[in-house]
């Protein structure tokens, strides 16, 4: 049996999730800030496709790559759903459906990494 | 950036600290919509407005939102006519507050509904830390 990195993905959703729950935070924080453009970091499939070719961390001096694609940013205008008059990009009703998809998702996560952790403890007591 | 759950938390509480000062603002304008002036002829309370600006808190190295400025408006003054009043002018007009209820009410509205948003973010995020936590109870 291989090793499995069930963990370490979990690990890297949570914290991606976490990153676009901020996000989502400042955009619903400024949904009233006239010319604030609405912003979403990368999603995380592309984050996964990097990491296939991310060089290896032997040493903690190692730098890692991997946090700086996790950078907010703007999105496109055809992206959002709504621009008022004042310049400003965010729909309130697409922030909720966001936080909605990541609350479910972040569950979702910790879900899988409770009942993996609970079969690893079956086969350590057993 | 600090932890980004926390961080979450500390723009939505920015959020909801802009918005209830938008509603204050609100209400001095219903409040004040018929405070004329004292003297004859004088200007009464003029409709103030609020702006907000997203602003880059360092500490925390995320966008917050504050109060930019507090602004007055500058369009003019209703007049109705009625001589008798102390602060009619010598054509015997009063100058009232330019204070339109309707708008007063929709920017109501909206404060409501924003702020509405905000507390609804930080539930969420407090949901995620639960979660988070809750990986322990099992093991």
């Amino acid at each position: 049996m291989g090793p499995v990195y069930l963990f370490d993905l979990a690990s890297s959703q949570a914290r991606w999730l976490s990153l676009r729950q901020a996000t989502v935070s400042s955009n619903v924080a400024n949904a009233n800030t006239p010319g604030y453009r609405a912003q979403d970091i990368e999603p995380f499939s592309k984050l996964l496709d990097e990491k296939v070719v991310a060089l290896a961390v032997t040493s903690p001096l190692h730098l890692t790559s991997t946090e700086t694609s996790l950078r907010p940013q703007g999105t496109r205008k055809e992206d959002s759903w709504e621009i008022v008059h004042s310049g400003n990009s965010v729909s309130l009703e697409q922030e909720m459906l966001k936080a909605g998809d990541i609350n479910r998702d972040y569950s979702l996560s910790t879900a899988i990494v409770k009942s993996f952790h609970r079969m690893l403890m079956t086969s350590a007591k057993s | 950036m600090i932890d980004p759950l926390q961080a979450s938390v500390q723009i939505a509480s920015s959020g909801l600290e802009a918005q209830s000062d938008r509603l204050r603002i609100v209400s001095e304008n219903l409040a004040n919509a018929n405070s004329t002036g004292r003297t004859a002829g004088a200007d009464p309370y003029r409709r103030k407005t609020v702006t907000f600006a997203s602003e880059m808190d360092r500490a925390a190295g995320v966008r917050v939102v504050k109060i930019k400025d507090i602004g007055i408006d500058r369009s003019p003054f209703r007049v109705e006519y009625e001589p008798n009043h102390p602060a009619a002018g010598q054509d015997g007009y009063v100058k009232l507050p330019n204070v339109n209820m309707l708008i007063e009410m929709a920017d109501m509205r909206e404060t409501n509904r924003s702020y509405e948003a905000n507390l609804q973010v930080v539930k969420q995020t407090r949901s995620m830390v639960a979660m988070t936590i809750d990986l322990l109870k099992g093991a």
